[in-house]
């Protein structure tokens, strides 16, 4: 990429309309932060993805890791050596990373080190929406949040400053509304990368054994104490607004506070408002003094009552009588999914008392007889997706009574019928454990279903389990070449790396032989017949197999067609089409549509992969060329 | 006025992030505070895609209050009613009439809704609604992918959009390719003068 990066651009003190993520890129490189490490994750990709397109022209390192606590463990061994460093993952990924991470606040780091948690309220593209601020509770590591893109960016700064200020990493918790939307951001200087740092050797500071540890949990609960003085003068924890009366007292960060000043506006509310961006160690003094001068206080936060818990602790040294409002004893705001003005509006006038001038339950009850009958349209494997043709042979040879044990990817979306593949996901790589457990407890044909980028992620240590502990199941590596759900990042198969040079591609098939596999075949999922016999000797195999059924994301095939000007094909149906509809109801594919009871093609979608014409009975597709 | 706001909602793939992107950064062109929320991930192609684009000083929050879109620009008619709850009967509905059936339909075998249906629907929320055949008009324009500009030119010429066609354009140029500009700002004219005639 070009200077013309919207990153790059010579805009000081300018705005420019960045997402939140973008902006957190954008701090990168006006905090000099020169190593940058992730492992791409929705809804945290793009501050990976933004720093890999600029990565050769701003002179920082940037990485994909395999997984996050590798991305975690090469970020702060270069902040060891006094560099400055970032790791971005989304929620979940800070449980991979969580091993090193809660060691790493004891030895701290020397260089600023900021970890970032993209949080997932709703559940929008992950398996679970827990609430990341608990990992500062748990490691004592100070936390930022941001309620937009500004903040976003200000606060990575901020992040870095803080760790090298207490020689600790930094958790900067963002959500996806604000890693997701795109708002106002003014440019600051941006600070060159310095990557030649230095390892100076401390062993009893480095090297975590037992009696090294100890001490340094003292030092943690020290850094502790100065990192509350932080918090209570942070410009951050700031009271935005004094009400009037001095009655009610509201409290809250991140998106949570954007729709608690829109819902006290929208009502009319005599409040004052202390907004929190510091939300780990909570400024105790300042919430404290707060509390002591109004009556009631109404704490509004997404998903878990981490700061209600926090500031009922400290009512009961400063303010005692004070009624607190929020999700424990006096629920008004739920607990799970995401918020909205609404939401907020609406336990904001339970506990006042005030009307909400909008009749929301007739806006619902409308709303509910206009969708009655409307159909849902979930995410779906693209037209041309090979997971499809891979699903279609498994679901073809094992049928209903085999078990399907299936990971995080976009091969999830098998789940839907008509390919009804996937009985059991929870996380990254578990598909290959959990197809063992099952296989053991049932004595059923057993598939773990694994992407190629989730194979490397975590899949592999399951693997030596199944050669070690000899458990007969069928692992289906599913490899599109790209981390395809998450925006097409390369991985160690792709031969490419974040700097975007080329590199060892490292071979699936080979890493399950090296792991002791006996049954190892790479097959091509569109050759429906070859991946038949393939998987038959597999099921009749004495042993762990693994299949890798390769095939490129169509997404990227059609795009490099298209840049590439080559001809477009598109899969058409002929005069012999009896309307059996035989390819309608095995495949669930896009691009075949039903008009008036006759099958037809949108050419549009489909991208001519061929495998309605392999399922045909009647020979009545054929691929043509379009333009 | 105290903010715009407007709904974005059709299908994954149709250009519904970049056509928000456009308006966002129209909107930073002109000075003004804006928000534009995304959702990305799961839905990336095929699922159903919403964008809200909120402008004005006081837009802090990503997302539009129900009953309180100026406009919903609906790029597919079921998924125009899917977000009917952001309407009222202040707002303006503009909606492409092209219909890309939800794969549920395909494999129950259910005849997508009539366009009277639709319009009925609609009509419980707001009675002005522009229909316009997008698809045709970016064709006209020389790619059929620039369906989301046309769109864009169908709001532009809507009521009291705090935006002037200069800055989208201006925008545009940015945003998309330099040799797909032309064929971008076509379909952007045609979108503008096909709902401006409607209204004369």
């Amino acid at each position: 990429m070009s200077n013309s990066h919207v990153l790059l651009k010579d805009s000081l003190g300018k705005k420019v309309l960045l997402l939140g993520n973008e902006a957190i890129a954008r701090g990168i490189l006006e905090a000099g932060i020169s190593v940058v490490t992730t492992y791409p994750g929705t809804p945290a990709s793009e501050i990976g993805d933004s720093i890999s397109e600029i990565a050769k022209d701003t002179g920082l390192y940037m990485e994909y890791s395999t997984n996050e606590i590798v991305a975690t463990e090469v970020a702060a061994g270069a902040a060891n050596c006094g560099i400055r460093a970032l790791t971005a993952m989304k929620h979940v990924g800070l449980n991979v990373a969580a091993d090193l991470v809660m060691t790493l606040a004891y030895a701290g780091v020397r260089g600023g080190y900021v970890i970032v948690t993209a949080d997932d309220p709703e559940c929008y593209s992950s398996q679970n929406e827990q609430d990341n601020r608990y990992y500062a509770l748990l490691s004592s590591l100070p936390c930022l949040e941001p309620s937009n893109a500004q903040e976003a960016k200000d606060m990575t700064i901020s992040a870095i400053e803080i760790s090298e200020k207490l020689e600790l990493p930094v958790l900067l918790r963002t959500t996806t509304r604000v890693s997701h939307t795109r708002g106002p951001v003014t440019y600051g200087r941006t600070i060159k990368p310095h990557l030649k740092g230095e390892f100076i050797r401390d062993v009893k500071r480095f090297v975590m054994v037992p009696a090294h540890s100890r001490p340094k949990h003292s030092v943690l609960l020290k850094k502790f104490e100065m990192a509350k003085e932080v918090s209570e003068n942070s410009p951050y924890n700031k009271i935005v607004q004094n009400g009037k009366s001095m009655e009610i007292a509201l409290i809250s960060s991140s998106s949570a506070y954007n729709y608690a000043v829109e819902a006290a506006d929208m009502l009319g509310l005599d409040v004052s408002i202390l907004k929190l961006g510091m939300t780990h160690p909570l400024p105790e003094k300042m919430i404290g003094k707060f509390l002591k001068k109004h009556a009631k206080a109404i704490v509004v936060e997404e998903l878990e009552p981490y700061l209600e818990m926090q500031i009922k602790a400290i009512a009961k040294d400063y303010a005692p009588n004070i009624e607190i409002y929020g999700k424990m004893s006096k629920p008004c705001f739920p607990r799970e999914g995401e918020f909205s003005t609404r939401i907020v509006a609406t336990g904001l006038a339970e506990i006042t008392g005030k009307k909400v001038s909008i009749d929301f339950g007739k806006i619902d009850e409308k709303y509910a007889e206009v969708t009655k009958d409307l159909p849902r349209r979930p995410p779906i494997l693209c037209a041309g997706c090979p997971h499809r043709a891979s699903f279609y042979v498994i679901r073809k040879v094992a049928g209903e009574r085999a078990l399907y044990s299936t990971d995080i990817g976009c091969y999830a979306l098998g789940i839907a019928p008509p390919l009804n593949v996937g009985d059991i996901m929870t996380c990254m790589g578990a598909s290959i454990g959990t197809a063992e457990g099952i296989s053991k407890a049932t004595n059923a044909n057993t598939f773990a279903i694994i992407g190629d980028s989730t194979f490397f992620h975590a899949g592999i240590p399951g693997l030596i389990n199944a050669v070690y502990n000899n458990h007969k199941i069928v692992v289906a590596v599913l490899d599109n070449l790209a981390t395809a759900m998450t925006g097409h990042q390369p991985h160690p198969g792709t031969g490419m790396t974040g700097m975007r040079s080329p590199t060892e591609k490292i071979s699936i098939e080979k890493v399950a032989e090296g792991c002791g596999v006996r049954f190892v075949k790479v097959v091509d999922p569109f050759n429906v017949k070859e991946a038949e016999t393939v998987l038959k000797e597999a099921l009749r195999f004495d042993g762990p197999s693994v299949i890798v059924f390769r095939a490129p994301c169509t997404l990227i095939v059609v795009r490099e067609r298209r840049r590439k000007g080559a001809e477009l094909l598109a899969c058409k149906i002929n005069e012999k089409c009896t309307d059996c509809m035989a390819c309608i109801k095995v495949l669930g594919c896009p691009a075949l549509i039903v008009e008036e009871g006759k099958v037809g093609i949108n050419e549009a979608l489909c991208s001519a992969c061929g495998l309605c014409v392999s399922v045909c009975p009647y020979k009545a597709i054929e691929c043509v060329k379009i333009r | 006025m105290r903010e715009f706001n407007i709904v974005l909602a059709g299908v994954g793939g149709q250009g519904i992030l970049l056509a928000a992107e456009v308006l966002g950064t129209a909107a930073i062109k002109e000075g003004l505070n804006v928000q534009v929320s995304e959702i990305h991930g799961m839905a990336q192609r095929g699922g159903a895609v919403v964008s809200h684009v909120r402008i004005g000083e006081k837009a802090m929050s990503a997302t539009i209050l129900e009953g309180h879109a100026n406009v919903l620009l609906g790029f597919e008619p079921i998924e125009t009613l899917r977000n009917l709850k952001f309407a009222s009967e202040k707002t303006t509905v503009i909606m492409n009439e092209e219909r890309i059936t939800p794969p549920e339909l395909t494999a129950k075998q259910i005849k997508y809704p009539s366009m009277e249906e639709i319009m009925e629907k609609i009509h419980c929320f707001t009675k002005k609604v522009i229909v316009l055949d997008a698809a045709r008009l970016a064709k006209k324009a020389g790619n059929i992918l620039t369906e989301n500009v046309v769109l864009i030119g169908a709001l532009a010429a809507a009521e009291k959009l705090p935006l002037k066609n200069s800055s989208i354009i201006e925008a545009l140029r940015e945003l998309v390719p330099a040799k797909h500009l032309n064929v971008n700002v076509k379909a952007f004219k045609f979108g503008y003068e096909t709902v401006k005639k409607g209204q004369d």
